[in-house]
């Protein structure tokens, strides 16, 4: 029985359960202790062992309904073919063609589970298999029992002959029908989710320019999913910085007037800075895609974590800090693209306008310990590009990262000006897919 | 190893009879999860909304087990010298007072410094017993002799730190006392451990645990579980409630009543000594068991609606 449970773990986890060995173990022992005898017993132990959170108590319930469920062979065909009464005398030798004309429904799934088990049906993968393990299951049944015969019936010539061949056929496109939704069914537990789950991996290094607009729910999801662990790894880590290890000789000092005996101990207490970051980026149409998904990243951080400041710029540069504090980032990019209630000009892209807006502004927003982000092509439309008020920027700060969506074979070309503005970065990136930007945040909060 | 409750977790159904006969009607998941926690020997976590019985529960079983209840209220913050022992300190300092005389003999007595060094180390860990040792309750749960029921509620309000240290415990039922050594349990406490999801709990926590969700119960179930807790209740007046209650969770509200609510509320009218529901009566007790002021008021608008359908029961 160690194998039905092995395969039904097999199918938990397909349809997104998260079961370790440890939990196959205590399964295994509350089984024990339970028995098979009760199926509602039995769904709890299992519920009870395996499953950790509500919702995946409700996914493991219903896997378990559809893994434990027999009645395949429910309607038994036969009675409405006509030969019912006389019943013609069929030299019944193979063992599948007598569970059939007797309609012995718990003996067929009997046999095809058995047949199941020693094709290895759980082993199943593709949509493509399906008919392949069908077919297999039905000659692993006997299903060529089943074809001899009929042929024998049929080269006899008498209406009782040709009465139980037909009885024989309807019974066999029966069987056939059942094996192929056996198949089905267990297909959809062990493969069901192979699909989706490889999209989702996919979908990290896909450019996302290319992305197309249904998958974006898809993405969001992804990125929560980076962002809570970006979270849950940095939040720990702060916690435990901010305590400390005894300071011993603070203790000593303070402890001078009792005498020297260590009364009240003092730790050694760390200051953890907050990285800072100031975010400028081209909300062009060309860039503005991977825009959109790095301000969902960093937005997402929590607000403990990272302090962040967004500033975009087309024509002109404006603050966008307050919108995207507010309200959810797509909301806020639509609202800023819209540029009702900001002054944003969304001419063509002028980065020496733009970078001279924000030395001119905003400066004193950067300081040493701020790490500045830059995003955009650094398509400049053959103005001048002007490094010098990005050099500006770079005195000041801690670091510069300028993050390009175009691939590097591209930079340079015509009119990108990313090889003026090199030198004053301190780490220029190609970024365009999800990956890059979870590496590139995770590497910054880190330091 | 034998254990002195043994008998009373012969089977499901001796659990569920025996938890019903102390006032608390579990759910037959319920009972298997103690059953199955037992005699696997792994703590249970319990999650489920505020207020079904999560703590009830753990003070149920050790009532059925006639074993002591060690509870351990987590907060954030909470460390190891509140949760695990502390050594008494004041204790140390008055007994090395004390027995200052005591030690200038011994040291005096002999002549060079090296070798009354010597002599006092024989003496050193006297100070580090058990003692002097103020045993906080998870250790007391593993010294119990004949077991104990260890509650260690509100997991999820203590800090990862904490949830780690916590993981020797749950899985070996041991704990590292440096000066001492480990110590293992004397016979292995049953484990609850409740949460109410204010914060993901880590994987390798939930790992070692078994894991119940009560959810809110089914009007039948409820209705038992009215009738048990406020004994002298009529059976109309009973359905009446739970209809409405349950009703009522099907609202929209900020905090949906419970059972410990329904039982609030169910005693609220005993006192009251009310036969029937009716619409006056609700709504001079509605805030016994809602208890945010949008919330009041999204009762009230559907209060004659629901009275009507609950008095119809």
């Amino acid at each position: 029985m160690e194998r039905v449970l092995g395969e039904f773990i097999t199918a938990a986890r397909v349809a997104g359960v998260r079961i370790s060995i440890s939990e196959t173990l205590d399964a295994a022992r509350a089984m024990e202790m339970v028995g098979y005898g009760d199926r509602a017993l039995l769904k709890d132990a299992l519920s009870i062992s395996l499953a950790k959170t509500a919702p995946e108590k409700e996914i493991l319930g219903d896997c378990f309904d559809r893994f434990f469920s027999f009645d395949f062979f429910d309607g038994v065909p036969g009675r409405d073919c006509g030969a019912g009464e006389d019943s013609p005398p069929l030299a019944v030798d193979s063992p599948l063609v007598r569970l059939l004309m007797e309609e012995d429904r718990a003996g067929l799934t009997a046999a095809m589970t058995e047949a199941a088990r020693l094709e290895n049906l759980s082993q199943i993968r593709y949509f493509t298999q399906r008919s392949l393990f069908a077919l297999r299951l039905l000659n692993r049944m006997g299903a060529g029992d089943l074809d001899n015969q009929l042929q024998a019936l049929r080269a006899v010539d008498t209406p009782a002959a040709a009465a139980a061949a037909a009885r024989l056929e309807a019974a066999k496109s029966y069987l056939t029908d059942t094996v192929r939704r056996y198949v089905q069914n267990r297909y959809d537990l062990f493969a069901g989710n192979e699909g989706e789950r490889r999209l989702d991996s996919e979908l990290r290094l896909v450019k996302l320019s290319n992305i197309e607009q249904r998958y974006f729910a898809r993405i969001h999801n992804l990125i929560q999913r980076m962002v809570k662990r970006l979270n849950d790894l940095h939040s720990r880590r702060r916690k435990r910085s901010r305590r400390g290890i005894l300071d011993f000789k603070r203790t000593l000092r303070e402890n001078i007037s009792c005498q020297g005996l260590l009364f009240s101990p003092s730790w050694k207490k760390k200051k953890i800075d907050r990285p800072q970051f100031v975010v400028i980026c081209d909300i062009s149409r060309s860039v503005l895609r991977t825009v959109r998904f790095l301000l969902l990243f960093l937005y997402g951080l929590n607000q403990e974590i990272a302090k962040i400041r967004t500033f975009v710029f087309c024509t002109n540069l404006v603050e966008v800090s307050g919108i995207l504090d507010n309200c959810p980032v797509d909301e806020a990019l639509t609202r800023i693209q819209g540029g009702t209630d900001i002054p944003l000009i969304m001419g063509r892209t002028d980065y020496e306008r733009s970078f001279g807006d924000f030395r001119r502004n905003y400066l004193n927003v950067v300081t040493r310990k701020t790490t500045v982000l830059i995003l955009g092509d650094a398509r400049n439309n053959y103005n001048d590009p002007c490094p010098e008020h990005l050099k500006a920027i770079y005195d000041r700060a801690r670091r510069l990262i300028w993050l390009n969506p175009e691939v590097p074979a591209f930079w340079g070309a015509g009119d990108s000006e990313i090889r003026k503005y090199s030198p004053y970065c301190t780490l220029v990136r190609e970024c365009n897919t999800l990956d890059h930007i979870d590496r590139l945040i995770g590497a910054l909060i880190r330091t | 190893m034998k254990k002195k409750y043994e008998k009373r977790m012969a089977s499901i159904a001796v659990l569920e009879e025996g938890f019903r006969r102390v006032a608390y009607i579990p759910n037959r998941q319920i009972a298997t999860t103690v059953y199955l926690a037992h005699h696997l020997e792994k703590p249970i976590l319990v999650e489920g909304p505020a207020g079904v019985g999560k703590t009830e529960l753990a003070k149920a079983a050790a009532d059925y087990l006639q074993l002591p209840l060690i509870r351990l209220q987590c907060y954030e913050g909470l460390d190891e010298s509140k949760a695990l022992y502390e050594w008494k300190y004041g204790k140390q300092l008055l007994y090395t007072q004390l027995l200052k005389d005591k030690l200038d003999d011994i040291i005096s007595r002999k002549n060079g410094f090296s070798s009354a060094m010597e002599k006092l180390h024989q003496y050193d860990d006297i100070f580090f017993s058990w003692p002097f040792l103020e045993p906080r309750p998870l250790l007391k749960a593993l010294q119990e002799k004949d077991g104990a029921v260890l509650l260690i509620d509100e997991v999820d309000k203590s800090d990862d730190e904490f949830e780690a240290f916590l993981l020797e415990i749950l899985s070996d039922f041991q704990v590292s006392v440096p000066e001492i050594g480990t110590v293992q349990a004397v016979t292995k406490p049953l484990v609850f451990l409740t949460s109410n999801n204010t914060r993901e709990l880590s994987e390798a926590l939930k790992r070692r645990c078994l894991h119940l969700f009560i959810p809110f119960p089914e009007a039948a179930l409820e209705r038992e579980i009215v009738c048990r807790r406020v004994p002298g209740i009529s059976e109309r007046l009973t359905r009446q409630i739970v209809k409405f209650i349950q009703d009522v969770r099907e609202l929209e509200l900020k905090k949906v009543p419970s059972i410990s609510e329904t039982i609030d509320w169910a005693r609220v009218l005993m006192i009251l000594h009310a036969e029937v529901l009716d619409p006056v009566l609700v709504r001079e007790t509605l805030n016994s068991f809602i208890k945010f002021e949008d919330d009041v008021g999204i009762v009230t608008e559907k209060l004659h609606q629901l009275t009507a359908v609950a008095i119809r029961q």
